[in-house]
């Protein structure tokens, strides 16, 4: 119940500021070009090339998200309001994780019409990877926005929140590249945490329930720790 | 209903509390008066277990601000120093997400509410977005926050902070009236408030007690001597000065004379002299056109206790 007043009034924040519109309006411009640049060039109905690049879009837009959550209640001291209200900050942190999902969701889901207008016009459009490929966005948008989350807690910020996670999570997504370089299993450890390696199986098709665990276990790690940030504050 | 022992609070290095001990009954209206910095607003923050003590214990209704923090949270109504409003939302869905987090059910916070914004003054700015605000009506949006859950203990940093003259004296009485079934601690610097409003007082400096007891025992412990103003025109009279500096322990301050008028503080050794006095002046010709007796005020009992010269002598 708490949960959802706080998400309730953290999506309400979203959109009496302007970042969620820009945000909105970028990726979806951008996604677009992609779609269509992709399609005329390559003339084959897949949304892989697509929805790779978004991912790494998405990767660029959520600390745009995210770093409001936690530091802006930190500067404006609506933090303390929050803190002495009967209210854990686990509750918070899932209220804010859950207000910035759903609106990722709404984005996701305004990236829809691509594999409409595929289907559509092709007749031999594969709807599986396109199904795979949806479930991989939602996960690593889950990852975004939980790093982030986690980001947004360690300072009062936002410039500096937003740093944090792009650095954070361009870091898992470099990761991947270390299996070219060391062939053995340091190279390999940091291959399996790279988020986009993972990402770009569910691209081909392929739904590894290993897969998903790791990013549901990425994403509850990382809103831990936030809680657990959040906690600290009031040992201090 | 409260209790701190022995708290102590630094932060690094600086000791913003030293050893505070306090207790506040319930139903009481406690006063914590000092000047900036003195650690008031440390105290409250341990209070409402948003901060933690670096040591020793405090209690709101039985429960430890630090082992059972989520019980005190629940029982206690907060109005920080800063108002922490959200500038984007409208007073009334404001109010509402309070409601929500502080586990009212939706009829009951509804009627809550406009309860609340009826007795604040904020009916009609239900609709009105925050931002837009005045910072006396955010302050109000403030203290309806605190209030909305009518909860037990209600702890105020400086309510009445960018208040007009009106709206204060409403809130000094919302605060009185509040006091019969709350308990309620508020610091301030503004010391008529403190005289109007609270039962007894708490005199922080430098992080530590100075002095706790009721207003008008605060006052009496530095009263003194007893003394009057005086405004006079002793006329054809010149001796007046040694006809006062006769009487024992009499003293004069702060003469101004300015065309024929005498002002002037007289202090007497004892308030009996005075009659005496009054008559033999008038007698020989003098005009009294004021005599008011001059009471020592909270502020002089501030100003003496934070002002440094005490801990001096001390010294």
């Amino acid at each position: 119940m708490k949960i959802f007043a706080l998400m309730k009034k953290e999506l309400q924040s979203f959109f009496f500021s302007p970042i969620a519109y820009i945000v909105f309006a970028s990726f979806l411009m951008i996604v677009g070009y992609l779609f269509w640049v992709i399609l005329v060039s390559s003339r084959v109905a897949s949304l892989e090339p697509m929805l790779y690049n978004a991912a790494f879009i998405l990767l660029l837009a959520s600390p745009v998200l995210t770093m409001r959550l936690i530091s802006e209640e930190k500067k404006s001291r609506t933090i303390e309001l929050l803190l002495t209200s009967p209210v854990s900050p686990a509750e918070i942190i899932a209220g804010k994780f859950l207000a910035c999902f759903v609106l990722y969701l709404v984005l996701i889901a305004l990236t829809l019409q691509y594999p409409l207008i595929l289907s559509f016009y092709s007749t031999e459009f594969d709807l599986g990877p396109v199904y795979s490929g949806y479930i991989g966005l939602i996960l690593i948008g889950a990852a975004f926005i939980s790093l982030g989350l986690f980001a947004s807690t360690l300072t009062e910020n936002q410039i500096i929140a937003a740093m944090i996670s792009f650095g954070g999570l361009i870091l898992f997504w470099v990761f991947g590249w270390a299996k070219n370089v060391f062939d053995n299993s340091f190279g390999e450890i940091l291959g399996n945490l790279s988020i986009f390696d993972r990402y770009a199986e569910f691209l081909r098709g392929v739904v590894d329930s290993g897969n998903v665990v790791f990013f549901l276990v990425f994403t509850l790690i990382w809103l831990f720790l936030a809680a657990r940030v959040l906690e600290s504050d009031r040992w201090r | 209903m409260i209790e701190m022992k022995n708290v102590t609070k630094f932060y690094d290095n600086f000791r913003a509390l030293n050893c505070i001990d306090l207790s506040v009954e319930k139903g009481e209206i406690l006063g914590l008066l000092g000047p900036n910095g003195a650690g008031k607003t440390t105290a409250m923050r341990i209070l409402t277990s948003f901060i933690p003590a670096t040591s020793g214990t405090a209690t709101v209704a039985g429960f430890d601000v630090f082992e059972d923090s989520l019980e005190v949270r629940r029982r206690l109504g907060y109005l920080p120093e800063t108002p922490p409003l959200y500038p984007e939302m409208t007073v009334g869905s404001y109010l509402n997400f309070i409601g929500e987090l502080r586990e009212l059910p939706a009829k009951l916070r509804r009627t809550r509410i406009d309860y609340v914004a009826d007795r604040i003054g904020l009916l009609e700015s239900l609709p009105r977005v925050i931002g837009t605000l005045s910072k006396g009506y955010r302050q109000r949006v403030g203290l309806a926050q605190a209030l909305l859950h009518n909860p037990e203990v209600l702890i105020l940093d400086e309510p009445t902070v960018g208040l007009d003259p009106n709206q204060i004296i409403e809130i000094r009485g919302l605060v009185k009236d509040l006091a019969q079934d709350h308990t309620i601690v508020l610091s301030t610097h503004i010391l008529p408030e403190v005289s109007m409003t609270c039962g007894r007082v708490v005199i922080i400096n430098e992080g530590e007690i100075v002095a706790v007891d009721s207003v008008a025992n605060l006052e009496k412990t530095v009263a003194g001597k007893p003394s009057w103003k005086i405004t006079f025109k002793p006329g054809a009279n010149q001796n007046w000065r040694e006809t006062i500096e006769k009487v024992p322990d009499a003293e004069i301050a702060d003469l101004v004379e300015t065309a024929g008028t005498c002002e002037f503080i007289l202090r007497l050794g004892s308030a009996d002299a005075f009659d005496g006095l009054f008559r033999k002046l008038a007698d020989m010709g003098g005009i009294f056109t004021e005599i008011s007796p001059v009471k020592a005020t909270l502020e002089d009992v501030f100003l003496k206790l934070t002002s440094g010269e005490e801990r001096k002598e001390a010294a």
